[in-house]
């Protein structure tokens, strides 16, 4: 039986749909929530939410229902309730993450956990649920802390999902792919399949030069253009973006070159950001109203565009125990 | 002329400072290692963290306790509403506190920020977050604020104080100059050097409490003399804990306050005992709210402290520490 986790409960991985497989609901640093200058009431985190997965169902209609892949970890304002609430009104299936974004975003009482520990906090909220709301997580969140190098806890967390994963049969995506070469180590010493890995922000600018593709593509990993729409060309672009056409062409030439099976994309965009401005104008829906039409210019065809957005993410959210 | 009494920022508002009776000033209420309130396997049932913490308190009153600081900061399970209830339940004057520290108690926010580079806050920010929490209320995280801080609470890297605690030392002082209220620091490595970073900032060393000042290094080193030579008030804050080698015992600890104040010094010290009414993933410290009355005062008289001088200690001073000025 094929299953994905999403906070409604289960669902079978051929009701998925569409799918973005890096978004965020909200993001905030940890401690982001105690500045005021952040804060939004209830009725305005709704108003700036919900018509964005309206209109992400509306667009998906053709693929027989979406499904939104939040990528916000443990102590970032994940809150799944809310997306319970979000999810039942708006009928778009959404997955929530166990995990972190990073060693960074761990809190203290995470940061000084044993490998052990960490594995056990996944495992109960992919089973059990999460915190009472009784929603399991369908993925965990691995990263990279700031600096682009792997840190000592960024490992301890990396080796925790990967036992996680293989108990549970969730995959793992990661907020960046850099300094690859210890992850795929742990993930070799675990005995985790990379194809049960997703290596997110190839695509970021500021990532560029530092990802060893060849390792992860080699290995069977499945790579992540999953910043689409941080580009460089926005009034006020953040940091890590990148200009479209340069990151449009790096993903063709994947694709060209035969890794069709191991892209997915997404654009990691913030429907309501809690703890920091987000990028004006940047939604999920950049997926249909910038990429897609920018792939079939490139004739990129609606099979390849299947494979990508349907069949990729299907066979890489449905829980796998070998 | 109008005249105003002054007045101490409780969680139900502020009271007037005659009105505090014997204090204690650095506990814990409710004690959560950030982070731990998504653990798996804590659970915060605030009907029965309430009990506990009434049954606390209500022991503290009953045994003369007046009014109770939890000195825990802004992040590290502070709950306001909770104190509210218990503050008006229990008639224990609740004070709580804004301020956070050391480095590994703090979020990503304030040390890895969303810019490029990543630089940890600086003290005018940490400044006008502790602030804001004494000038507009403390925070219900993206809800609301509630209450004004009755005092900045800080705490130093036991390993030698870091970049960021030194920011979140000089902020506090920052702080604590704008809005009257005063400054708590737990030193990490050198109590002396650490205090002479807040009052670098402007800050009359009679607005600052060194706490851990019975930890059996610094009783070694003379801090506590030393820091009530410098005016600032000295914290013997780990009353009942006899058990632990880094921290002196209770006899010892009553032999330091006699010297203090046969050296002339009673109105600096200050008793407390750094109880935690519950802790949430980390161990429980079960010791009474009362115990330095209970126990520790009738300790201090056979030490040949007048009665006089051990209500100056319980009493007067922790009002003219926390009187808003």
């Amino acid at each position: 039986m094929s299953r994905v986790n999403t906070v409604l409960g289960p669902v079978a991985a051929a009701e998925l749909g569409f799918v973005a497989v890096h978004e965020h609901i909200g993001y905030g640093m940890p401690g982001s929530e105690l500045d005021t200058q952040w804060w939004k009431t209830p009725e305005q985190r709704y108003e700036e939410t919900v018509p964005k997965l309206r209109r992400f169902a509306e667009y998906s209609r053709g693929y027989g229902g979406c499904t939104f892949v939040d990528a916000t970890g443990i102590c970032n304002g994940r809150d799944v309730d809310y997306y319970q609430s979000l999810s039942a009104k708006t009928g778009v299936h959404i997955v929530a993450a166990t995990g972190f974004v990073g060693g960074d975003t761990a809190l203290r009482f995470f940061a000084e956990a044993s490998v052990d520990y960490l594995m056990r906090q996944f495992v109960h909220e992919i089973t059990v649920g999460i915190g009472n709301t009784g929603g399991k997580a369908g993925i965990i969140k691995v990263g990279v802390s700031r600096g682009f190098r792997m840190k000592e806890l960024d490992l301890r967390i990396y080796r925790a999902a990967a036992r996680a994963a293989l108990l549970t049969g969730v995959p793992i995506f990661t907020h960046l792919a850099v300094d690859v070469e210890p992850a795929l180590a742990v993930f070799a010493e675990e005995g985790l399949p990379l194809d049960r890995v997703l290596f997110g922000h190839a695509d970021d600018g500021v990532s560029q030069g530092k990802v060893n593709e060849k390792a992860i593509l080699g290995g069977g990993g499945r790579i992540g253009f999953d910043t689409f729409g941080y580009d460089l060309e926005l009034p006020d672009p953040p940091f890590w973006g990148r200009h479209r056409r340069e990151r449009l062409e790096h993903f063709l030439r994947l694709i060209h070159e035969g890794h069709l099976d191991q892209v997915l994309a997404s654009a990691d965009a913030n429907c309501s950001p809690l703890g920091w401005p987000g990028v004006k104008g940047h939604t999920v829906n950049y997926i249909y109203e910038q990429l897609i039409p920018d792939l079939r210019q490139e004739g990129i065809d609606e099979a390849t565009i299947h494979r990508i957005f349907v069949e990729n993410p299907a066979d890489f959210l449905t829980l796998t125990t070998n | 002329m109008k005249v105003t009494s002054p007045t101490v920022n409780t969680v139900l508002g502020p009271v007037p400072a005659d009105d505090l009776g014997v204090v204690s000033v650095h506990e814990a209420l409710l004690s959560v290692v950030p982070g731990a309130e998504h653990a798996y396997d804590i659970t915060l049932d605030r009907a029965e963290i309430f009990e506990i913490l009434a049954k606390k308190l209500t022991d503290f009153r009953n045994a003369g306790g007046q009014t109770i600081v939890d000195s825990t900061g802004m992040f590290h399970g502070r709950d306001l509403r909770l104190y509210e209830a218990l503050s008006r339940s229990t008639g224990v004057h609740i004070v709580a506190s804004t301020g956070m520290g050391p480095e590994e108690n703090l979020g990503g926010y304030f040390l890895t920020p969303q810019t490029n580079p990543p630089t940890p806050w600086p003290a005018e920010r940490f400044a006008d977050l502790f602030g804001k929490e004494v000038t507009e209320g403390m925070v219900v995280p993206r809800v609301e604020r509630r209450g004004a801080a009755g005092l900045v609470a800080t705490t130093a890297t036991r390993g030698g104080m870091t970049p960021t605690d030194e920011s979140l030392f000089r902020g506090a002082a920052r702080a604590a100059l704008a809005t009257g209220v005063p400054v708590s620091i737990r030193y990490g490595v050198d109590a002396v050097t650490e205090l002479q970073l807040v009052l670098d900032e402007g800050l009359p060393a009679d607005r600052v409490v060194v706490g851990d000042l019975d930890r059996t290094e610094a009783v070694a080193a003379g801090w506590p003399t030393a820091v009530a030579e410098r005016g600032a008030f000295v914290a013997v804050d780990h009353v009942g804990r006899n058990d632990d080698d880094a921290f002196i015992r209770d006899a010892e600890r009553a032999a330091l306050v006699a010297e203090l104040v046969a050296a002339g010094q009673v109105d600096r010290v200050l008793l407390s005992s750094n109880a935690v009414g519950v802790a949430k993933g980390h161990p429980a410290y079960e010791l009474p709210y009362a115990h330095v009355q209970t126990a520790f005062a009738p300790l201090l008289a056979s030490h040949g402290v007048a009665d006089g001088d051990i209500q100056q200690i319980l009493v007067a001073n922790p009002r003219a520490l926390l009187t808003v000025r």
